[in-house]
Formats: structure tokens, C-alpha cells, sequence
């Protein structure tokens, strides 16, 4: 076999290279032991508490859809999906009501990750106890309910949403509305 | 915890790896499977940490402050810098027969991709803008009727694999197969992009030059004058 042919390909890493390389990786995970601990929540206000009687009256009497995103500052996959939630409310916020409700996080680091990722023009509740998500039959976070107007459970996403999927509901939920 | 994605890419490595075997002795050279194998997965992994961090930069967070965030790939991959990513690490890996590596790789990259569109059938992403052709499809418990993009793209796909895995067989220049594949993957996401939903503008202009930088690649293999193959 001819030398350069895949089959012959030379190692591509030298012993000195994958040195580096492993030094780059152990520094990364040093930095993620070691990471920010969040943005101060200046500027956004508290948020109010909910619980799922409360949130359940809320649905019923909205007159628009309704994307409810469970979310906590703590959880890894929440701080992925936030970008894209606060993608959808600018494209659709008119049309779309978009409630976050913060589980069993503390006010401070709520705030913050409001604060950090931008999200201060959605809803935001504050739910100690998860009796949201517990209300609705989902544990854990992060979870994506679309209800119609009026209340009416059209889907629920359980764990990250991706962007195809998130508009894919947002489409159902205005197309449902005509 | 769900592990459709964790699936789809199983369905895609799959794909791919069969088509490389199947392609051993017939197309590409016996025995290559094991090294085409590696740069291709050199190369899918790199693209993926890129595209992650592209992807996380983009929606304002931090790769540096939340450096385990990047492992969660569900949260969003920015194609164009995943496969731009991609194909330089390939460069680099396959330097010393880049042209014909390319050519190796090629149907099985775009079968495994195909395989990738399709199993958004079992990721229930798979439908796309509204449509009332006799085809289209509604969700579960919707009267909304969709386009199968996925499907489109899928289907695409694979017969851009096949047709290059028989033009290989006439032993074409060196690089035409995979500038040709270069031109097919790009053009067919190019193609069906307008049929997917988003939110806010998507990236089209990645894959209109991706499929440009393949136009220009094969006309440049094709107007060289022709050389001894290097097997």
C-alpha cells in the first residue's frame, strides 16, 4: 500500500501533541470545578411565587397560547435551552404568552440566570417546591408544556428542547388558533 | 432522560460504517474501512466541539464560565462551523492523499447523513412548514399537515450516495467524487431549508457556500490536466 493512502495514514499525534492535549482537557475541567458562579441579578425584580392551583387558574384565563418552560439556575441542560426561548419571544412574544417557572432553585440564583441569559421579558415565576411541574406529572427539569388558549394541554417536551421542535409547537399552537 | 438523539446518532455511525465496508474492495482500496473509519471520526468529533462552542457563543452562553454545558449537544450545534471544523481536521488528518480520501469517504458521509435526516421519523422531528399536498403529514392529535422534510432530505441524500458510489466505479479524477458530495450535501440542505421551521433567520448562506466551494472544487478537478492515479 502506497505511503499516504488512507490505509497507511501516518500517527497524526506526536507523543509531545497528545501531552498538550491531555494538559488542555485537564485544564478545562479544572475551569469547570472552578466556574463563575452566575451573573448578580441586578435589574430584574423578584419573582413571584406560584404554585400549580395558581398556575392552572393562570392558563385557563389566558386568551393567548401559552409555552410554559420548568427551568432551574442549576440545571446544565436549562442554561442550553434559554438562548432559544428567548429566540422564540422575540419572533412570536405577540402572539405567544412565555412563562418560565423557576423549580426548586432560591430567589438570588433565579434571578441571576434571568439576568445572564437575557430573559427578562418573559414571565417569570418562582415555584420552591415544584408543585408546577409536580401538578402537571413531570419531574426533574428541564420540561416544555404548549397549552392552547383557555388551558388545554396541546404537548409536553420533557428534557432539552431543540430549536426544530420548539418552533414545530409554536407553529401547532398558532396554527391551532387559525 | 431520553435518548432518541443518542439513537439517531447511532442509526448515522451505523450507516456510514456499513457503507464503508461495503465500498472495501469494490470502490476504495481493501482493508481501508479501519483508517477512513478514524478520520471520519476525527473529523465528525471535531466538528461537533466546534460547532457546540460556535452554537453556545451565539446564544450568549459563556463556553468558559459553563465549560460542562458543551457536552449538551441536544441544546443546539451550529452546522456551518461544525462542518467547516470538520472538514479541516479531515485536511489535516488525510493531508498526505487528501484528494482521493475525500473520494473514499464521500457516499458513505452522505448515506450516514441520510440515515441522520431519517431518523428524525423516531425523533419526532422529522415535519416541517404546513403544506396540503397529498403527502403531507399531521402530528399526533393535530389537523395541521406538515412537509416529511426529513424525509425529502433523506431521500436526497441517499440517491446522491448511490450515484456517486457508481460514478467511483468509473474511476474518475482524483477529488471529483467528493467536491460531487460536497455539492449534494450542501445543496440538498440548501434545498429543503426553506421547508424546515426555525427561529429567526437560519444559516442558508452556509450551505449556499458550501455548495459554491464544491461547484468551484469540481470544476477545478475537472479541468486539470489528468495524472497518473497514485494506487
Amino acid at each position: 500500500m502506497p505511503r499516504g493512502w488512507p490505509g497507511a495514514t501516518p500517527p497524526l499525534l506526536s507523543p509531545t501533541v497528545r501531552r498538550y492535549l491531555i494538559a488542555a482537557l485537564a485544564l478545562t475541567f479544572l475551569s469547570a470545578a472552578c466556574g463563575s458562579a452566575g451573573v448578580p441579578p441586578e435589574g430584574v425584580s423578584e419573582l413571584p411565587p406560584t404554585d400549580y392551583a395558581a398556575m392552572s387558574a393562570l392558563l385557563a384565563a389566558s386568551d393567548r397560547p401559552v409555552v410554559l418552560n420548568v427551568w432551574a439556575s442549576w440545571c446544565i441542560p436549562c442554561r442550553s435551552e434559554a438562548p432559544l426561548l428567548r429566540r422564540a419571544h422575540e419572533e412570536s412574544g405577540d402572539r405567544v404568552r412565555f412563562v418560565g417557572v423557576a423549580v426548586r432553585d432560591d430567589q438570588e440564583a433565579a434571578r441571576g440566570f434571568i439576568a445572564e441569559f437575557g430573559l427578562v421579558n418573559l414571565e417569570h415565576y418562582f415555584d420552591p417546591s415544584g408543585s408546577v411541574p409536580g401538578g402537571l406529572g413531570a419531574a426533574g427539569v428541564p420540561h416544555t408544556f404548549f397549552f392552547a388558549p383557555g388551558g388545554h394541554l396541546v404537548h409536553h417536551h420533557a428534557g432539552v428542547i431543540d430549536e426544530g421542535a420548539l418552533a414545530l409547537q409554536i407553529d401547532e399552537l398558532l396554527g391551532r388558533e387559525g | 432522560m431520553e435518548f432518541t438523539l443518542l439513537g439517531a446518532v447511532a442509526v448515522a455511525v451505523v450507516t456510514f460504517g456499513v457503507t464503508l465496508w461495503f465500498e472495501a474492495g469494490r470502490t476504495n482500496p481493501a482493508g481501508s474501512s479501519r483508517r477512513l473509519g478514524d478520520a471520519a471520526l476525527a473529523a465528525a468529533l471535531s466538528g461537533l466541539l466546534a460547532g457546540r462552542l460556535a452554537a453556545m457563543v451565539a446564544g450568549g452562553n459563556d463556553p468558559l464560565a459553563h465549560p460542562a454545558d458543551i457536552v449538551v449537544v441536544r441544546a443546539g450545534v451550529d452546522t456551518g462551523f461544525a462542518a467547516l471544523a470538520a472538514l479541516a481536521v479531515l485536511a489535516l488528518y488525510a493531508r498526505h492523499n487528501l484528494w482521493r480520501t475525500l473520494d473514499c469517504l464521500a457516499p458513505a458521509a452522505l448515506a450516514g447523513l441520510a440515515a441522520w435526516h431519517l431518523s428524525g421519523l423516531f425523533r419526532g422531528a422529522w415535519l416541517g412548514t404546513s403544506s396540503s399536498l397529498p403527502w403531507a403529514v399531521a402530528q399526533e392529535g393535530s389537523t395541521v399537515t406538515r412537509h416529511p422534510v426529513e424525509v425529502y432530505a433523506a431521500l436526497g441524500l441517499l440517491l446522491g450516495a448511490l450515484a456517486l458510489h457508481l460514478w467511483k466505479r468509473r474511476t474518475p479524477l482524483p477529488g471529483i467524487v467528493g467536491a460531487a458530495a460536497l455539492v449534494v450535501a450542501s445543496g440538498v440542505r440548501l434545498g429543503t431549508e426553506p421547508l424546515r421551521l426555525g427561529l429567526g433567520s437560519g444559516p442558508d448562506w452556509w450551505y449556499a457556500a458550501g455548495a459554491a466551494l464544491g461547484m468551484l472544487l469540481l470544476g477545478w478537478r475537472l479541468t486539470r490536466p489528468q495524472s497518473k492515479p497514485s494506487t
